[in-house]
């Protein structure tokens, strides 16, 4: 061992890698994935198509009627019966299937993109500084912030009862003045009676002018609003505000807020995204939590703390950076599910207005065509959204194994 | 432990609170009036105002500000939240406003319906995705683990309606094996015992009931378990995989045990807690998310009458449904939550 000769030494450099960044070293394992490249290929074809075909191939959906060709089994060549090549045969009102099935991928692909970006950014932001807080002392402003709003926020119910705006700005200007003085009479009754009465009093007061009895309810409110901001509010009462919020949202089932979101806005094809993008949030809001959590008791961001670096400067220069992977790897099999609900919807009838292409509505227009033997016009919609969602979720597979080779089974 | 279980069930109270209140909110922020819609464009301005006086639809939806500054403090209180709390609490859901029939009626008509596909299909993804995912782990990298990974992706990557309707497709149109819609064939009598028709044909001895039953159950039941059988599977066969490192299952194998009984005896006991949470996780979607699947196979379940009532602005029909699903879904997590705890001791939640 202690002899060491020159040909040695020659072959450990051979051994040592040449330096390679950790995006470039996932980048490589992706593409060295069998399924990850399939994904990535049909991810590609179905993007390619439906953009390209968005902008270069001109379909319009109203004009597009021919009764003569109703309901045409696909046809490879013309002949006298068909005099035009349908390669997935033609719908009730005489439309091409493929054409249709083509232009639809660019409905899916919007309503996924603008679906997921919806919630990844309300529920990546709500995630993000609900964990981050949690775990981090807030600063003296931001303390002054959240009580603020926590005032406002409270104020709003009985601005509300009185008809009077002010009383909102009132019960914020107590929040402001509880998070400047969190060390008069700390931990102490006298504190609480302080705040309640302070409450009491501005609310019920301008409520007077209303009537006695306004002013008796907006008394009572404000003693009990008081009673919360006297308390020293931080980073995990709002934490788990939101996150007791996200529990709701998520204990229904999606379809079924989905579809009461859309009934509640209308159909359309702009509704479904935002509809999908909804019953999305508390997902990314509860994974970028989880991704926070587990990386800010990490040496790297103490580091950081103890060096004075901002709370802003940590939460994007040192924390986005190493919680991306588990979103990028969530955004990827998100886009998936965006475009299953959105066919969903589109079946449901409440997505895409027609004549509008999309995929789901094309299945929810052709369905009862089937016990007549129209095949053609329900298989092949339904393939495309098929591909598409396997396209993701195998690319999503690819991601998650690339970017955590941990995880790697 | 019992300490546990009860701030669990403190914990569901506010979210129960919420669930009720983003429901009621959720039905009164539609456009459209529902009197207008009971009784048609037509009807009289008078005819109107009395329905929406029997309904409370004439109340404030939550406070009543008005009545509040002329003194009156019931009245304050007297709005369509508090009169549908008050309700809820003697667990009157109110009636169907088109069909006048109440809701907790109809509601057990067809709750069993959806529990009973629901508990099949269940029971098909969890025999056919355990299997699955135990031997795709045991041989690992395989042509056979390839397939089933490959083809639970495809599982997950269905639409189910469209899975649905191929089947209908396959089974109804081109062999004409099976019924295509429906729960029984019209001119069978089936004794209610449970309502659910499997069962209640067999304790009936109602062999002819119980094949046509089955019949019409099964290929609703095989496109619902599509999804929860390939997660089902993935899930296991990582569990599993995870579990065959760890050292006593070396240990096993060291001391001359086989490989079915190290499987069975010593890796799948250790690698069924998180298999155990994703199948009661995936049991609330599908017991609440037979949306599509009741509208394919015309179910007479709770999914379909629920989006059959948002359509038709039938609110005490929207309310009651939506509130027994999304409270099974919350009793669903809840359990799997308490199940998690009593499975793995090591955990500790204080």
């Amino acid at each position: 061992m202690t002899n060491i000769t020159s040909e040695e030494i020659i072959e450990t450099d051979y051994a040592i890698r040449e330096h390679r960044s950790l995006w470039i070293d996932a980048w490589q394992r992706l593409i060295s994935s069998k399924t990850a490249l399939l994904g990535m290929f049909i991810v590609t074809v179905f993007v390619v198509s439906s953009v390209g075909a968005h902008f270069f191939w001109e379909y319009e959906p109203k004009k597009d009627l021919d009764y003569s060709l109703k309901l045409k089994p696909p046809t490879l060549v013309a002949n006298e019966e068909v005099p035009s090549v349908h390669l997935f045969g033609t719908d009730k009102l005489g439309r091409d299937i493929f054409r249709r099935v083509v232009h639809g991928g660019w409905n899916s692909l919007r309503v996924g993109i603008v679906a997921v970006g919806i919630s990844l950014i309300l529920g990546g932001t709500i995630g993000l500084i609900s964990g981050f807080y949690e775990n981090m002392n807030m600063t003296s402003m931001e303390l002054i912030t959240l009580f603020g709003v926590t005032g406002f926020s409270l104020g709003l119910l009985s601005a509300w009862i009185a008809g009077q705006p002010i009383q909102a700005f009132l019960l914020a200007g107590l929040g402001v003045v509880a998070a400047a003085f969190p060390e008069f009479q700390k931990d102490k009754p006298t504190r609480m009676l302080i705040f309640a009465a302070a409450g009491g009093i501005l609310l019920a007061v301008p409520a007077l002018s209303v009537s006695k009895t306004t002013a008796l309810i907006c008394g009572l409110y404000g003693v009990l609003s008081g009673m919360l901001i006297s308390r020293a509010l931080d980073g995990n009462f709002f934490s788990s505000t939101m996150m007791r919020f996200m529990d709701i949202i998520l204990s229904f089932p999606g379809y079924l807020l989905a579809i009461a979101i859309v009934a509640f806005l209308g159909p359309g094809l702009e509704k479904g995204m935002i509809a999908i993008g909804i019953v999305g949030i508390p997902v990314y809001a509860r994974l970028t939590r989880s991704a926070v959590l587990s990386v800010i008791q990490k040496e790297y961001i103490l580091a950081a703390q103890s060096v004075g670096e901002g709370h802003g400067r940590i939460l994007f220069h040192h924390l986005m950076p190493n919680i991306l992977s588990p979103v990028i790897v969530q955004t990827t099999m998100g886009l998936a599910a965006a475009i299953l609900s959105a066919a969903a919807l589109g079946f449901l009838g409440l997505g895409a207005i027609p004549p509008e292409p999309e995929w789901g509505a094309m299945l929810g227009d052709s369905y009862r065509y089937l016990a007549s033997g129209a095949w053609w016009a329900v298989l092949f919609p339904g393939i495309a959204i098929m591909l598409s969602v396997l396209g993701f979720n195998l690319l999503g597979d690819g991601l998650r194994d690339a970017l955590d080779p941990k995880l790697r089974t | 432990m019992s300490r546990y279980i009860i701030r669990r069930i403190i914990a569901v109270i506010p979210t129960i609170i919420g669930v009720t209140f983003v429901i009621f909110m959720f039905q009164r922020l539609i456009p459209g009036d529902p009197a207008v819609a009971m009784l048609g464009e037509h009807a009289t301005e008078e005819s109107i105002e009395r329905l929406r006086e029997q309904f409370g639809l004439n109340r404030p939806l939550f406070l009543d500000r008005e009545a509040l500054a002329e003194g009156d403090i019931e009245g304050f209180f007297d709005s369509q939240y508090v009169r549908y709390m008050k309700r809820l609490f003697v667990l009157d859901m109110g009636e169907s406003i088109h069909r006048r029939i109440p809701v907790a009626e109809t509601l057990g008509l067809r709750f069993p319906a959806t529990i009973e596909l629901a508990f099949l299909s269940m029971g098909i993804a969890i025999m056919v995705g355990i299997p699955v995912g135990i031997i795709s782990a045991a041989k690992r990298n395989s042509a056979i683990d390839g397939v089933s990974m490959v083809g639970s992706l495809i599982g997950v990557s269905m639409p189910i309606f469209w899975l649905g309707l191929m089947l209908i497709m396959m089974f109804a149109v081109f062999l004409q094996w099976l019924p295509a819609g429906g729960r029984i064939s019209p001119g069978i009598e089936i004794e209610p015992i449970t309502n659910f028709y499997l069962i209640d044909t067999l304790i009936t001895g109602n062999i002819e009931g119980f094949r046509d039953a089955l019949e019409h159950i099964i290929m609703p039941a095989i496109a619902l378990a599509t999804i929860p059988m390939a997660i089902i599977a993935r899930m296991t066969r990582s569990s599993m995989l995870d579990v065959l490192q760890e050292d006593y299952v070396r240990t096993a194998r060291a001391k001359g045990l086989g490989r079915g009984m190290v499987l069975s005896k010593h890796a799948l006991k250790n690698a069924a807690l998180p298999v155990v949470t994703i199948i009661g996780l995936q049991m609330g979607t599908l017991l609440a998310g037979a949306v599509l699947t009741e509208t394919i196979f015309s179910w007479p379940g709770i999914g379909r009458w629920v989006y059959d009532a948002i359509l038709g602005r039938d609110y005490p029909v929207v309310q009651g449904g939506t509130l027994v699903i999304a409270l099974v879904f919350v009793f669903v997590n809840f359990f799997v939550d308490i199940m998690y705890a009593v499975l793995d001791p090591r955990i500790r939640y204080d």
